[in-house]
């Protein structure tokens, strides 16, 4: 997911209110943290004394404590989706243009709840979370992570919260995933799955450019086999990870809409030298640095390859056998640009669904934004993203022909 | 409500009619869901629906069916034989590129298939056409030739040849009057206006 999401620019007069002040949004928000302090063993057979996890909730559960709407983030995401944390933020949270008070996830109706993953860097406990055997940052003694135990982490937050029954569950990208887990996983509890740009298990190509990235950082030797403390680490491999990343995130379109060939103001007159000439090269360089300020690279190795090891299929046989106990209704929405987990992908979930007999619909929105085309701010994926969630009341016929 | 809405729900009464209760039904077209809504609430059916554009698979959703968003005979392939108790091809087939292979991959993927169409060899249109030698335009076919689709109108005798040459069984068939209200009992190829179909291998 990229970090710059373009926003519409603020309407004239929107200076004097700020924005996390503005009817319709969520507002100042804060982040808590759930500690279970019990063992909890993941699939890999390892396992950790307890663990935390950071989130943030919007809205109200309800007295049935069955209106909660799970939303979940793809790889580089965190537990921050809407809302402000201080007046200063430049940004609100980064599906903040989707939830609130009136969107398309209302929070006036839907108890809205986001955790950062177990194995993430963002407050959850991961490879850069303290090991209390000793003292020092797990690296990579940390367990692996597979999407199900991000599931299972999240269930038991779940839990803690009192939800007894989820409303629904969405996610775009790496979220997709754990969202269609919570369904296979959960079945009774999960009774809507929301799936935007993503897939049963990862393609050949998906997990190429993650090895790169995995490599670009075990090849710095400031990784020194996960060994560094929190100022350190190998900056340049993370930030080469997720430049190389962030191409596969948008599109040949996209990217040539928002930058061409222009170059940079300040390049160098000189064509001749290795400087920072196009201004794609500059924007590059700054999600890169940016990156490597906000993200924990043992964290981005556990999570690549706990997509990459995601396979639906793998666990159960086939597609239908893992969606046999299914009870949710699911969407499924690709974009015709995404070449990173492309419409096919998304329109093979559906069908599969659909083959173990359950209620599934696969819709697709042209756009030419790439993977991140999931993000956009789209009257027509807030229309779908209504319907699924709110329902209209039944329609009724009149019989008298 | 327009006159068209009441044409409508006679052809969707006989759909109806004919589709057993507690089954599974794909409408291949779908629309905006008001037939599956229909069958859904009459007949309890476990329902699909197939069209090519996001409005109406957004609308499909809104109204709490399944719907896919993509070519119709694409999705048949990606389903066995007999998955659907029965298909529905209702004012679809004149869209069609290859209604041959649609309606081949229906009757493999469907034990039984309902297709409904206008007939176009109905008297007025051949009056019509006879006197204004133009396009047909009257309630059933709105639009202009240059801001029409590509279409390819059937007749009653074309249908009822095309299931003898590719050896489709016809269980059942159902003529309606020009009103699409009465039934048509007479020479339905110049009188009936409009066409209904079970058809089975």
């Amino acid at each position: 997911m990229t970090d710059d999401i373009d926003t519409l620019p603020s309407a004239p007069g929107a200076e004097t209110t700020p924005r996390h002040l503005a009817p319709g949004e969520v507002g100042l928000v804060a982040p808590r943290d759930f500690i279970y302090s019990q063992p909890f063993s993941f699939r890999s057979g390892q396992s950790i004394s307890g663990f935390q996890l950071r989130y943030e909730t919007y809205g109200t559960l309800n007295a049935t404590r069955d209106n909660a709407v799970l939303i979940c983030h793809a790889l580089s995401g965190d537990h921050h989706c809407a809302g402000w944390h201080t007046p200063a933020d430049k940004k609100p949270g980064w599906w903040n243009n989707l939830i609130g008070p009136g969107k398309a996830v209302d929070t006036r109706r839907f108890f809205v709840v986001c955790a950062n993953v177990l194995g993430g860097c963002q407050g959850s406990t991961g490879p850069s979370s303290s090991n209390p055997e000793t003292g020092r940052p797990y690296g990579i003694l940390f367990p692996f992570v597979t999407i199900g135990d991000m599931v299972r982490a999240q269930k038991l937050l779940l839990d803690h919260l009192g939800v007894i029954e989820l409303h629904g569950v969405i996610g775009g990208s790496m979220g997709g995933m754990l969202a269609l887990r919570f369904a296979t996983d959960y079945p009774r509890f999960t009774r809507r799955v929301l799936g935007m740009a993503t897939t049963g298990r990862e393609s050949a190509q998906a997990i190429a450019f993650n090895e790169v990235g995995r490599q670009a950082i075990m090849q710095d030797p400031a990784w020194n086999r996960g060994d560094y403390t929190k100022d350190a680490g190998p900056r340049v491999g993370l930030a080469i990870a997720r430049m190389m990343a962030h191409i596969t995130y948008v599109s040949d379109a996209s990217m040539d809409r928002k930058f061409g060939r222009r170059k940079k103001d300040t390049a160098n007159s000189d064509a001749y030298t290795f400087d920072v000439q196009f201004e794609v090269e500059g924007y590059l360089r700054h999600q890169g640095q940016s990156f490597i300020n906000r993200f924990d690279a043992n964290s981005y190795l556990y999570i690549t390859r706990a997509l990459d090891q995601f396979d639906l299929a793998h666990v159960d046989g086939t597609l239908e056998q893992a969606f046999a106990a299914v009870e949710a209704e699911t969407l499924i929405v690709g974009f015709t640009s995404d070449w990173l987990f492309p419409p096919e992908q998304n329109r093979q979930l559906t069908l599969a669904l659909l083959r173990a007999g359950k209620r599934a619909s696969y819709a697709e929105l042209s756009t030419d934004l790439g993977h991140d085309s999931f993000l956009l701010e789209s009257e027509e994926l807030y229309g779908l993203v209504r319907g699924w969630i709110e329902r209209d009341q039944p329609y009724v016929f009149d019989y008298a022909i | 409500m327009t006159k068209l809405v009441e044409k409508r729900t006679v052809d969707m009464e006989i759909i109806g009619d004919w589709v057993e209760p507690n089954t599974r039904v794909l409408d291949l077209g779908c629309g905006s869901g008001v037939l599956l809504d229909y069958l859904v609430q009459t007949k309890k059916v476990s329902a699909v629906g197939v069209d090519l554009e996001l409005a109406k698979i957004t609308a499909c959703v809104r109204r709490g069916l399944a719907a896919y968003q993509g070519d119709m005979t694409e999705f048949m392939r990606a389903f066995p034989d007999q998955h659907f108790d029965r298909v529905i091809c209702s004012r679809t087939v004149h869209e069609l590129g290859d209604p041959t292979a649609v309606i081949t991959e229906a009757l493999r993927v469907g034990r039984a298939l309902t297709v409904g169409f206008v007939n176009h060899g109905f008297w007025k249109n051949r009056i019509d056409m006879l006197l204004r030698g133009r396009k047909l335009r009257n309630p059933v076919y709105t639009t202009e030739w240059f801001e029409s689709r590509p279409a390819n109108p059937v007749t009653i005798a074309d249908f009822e040849h095309f299931c003898v040459a590719k050896n489709i069984h016809i269980a059942r068939r159902a003529h309606l009057a020009g009103d699409w209200h009465s039934p048509c009992r007479m020479l339905p190829n110049l009188f009936a206006g409009y066409a209904l179909y079970d058809l089975a291998r």
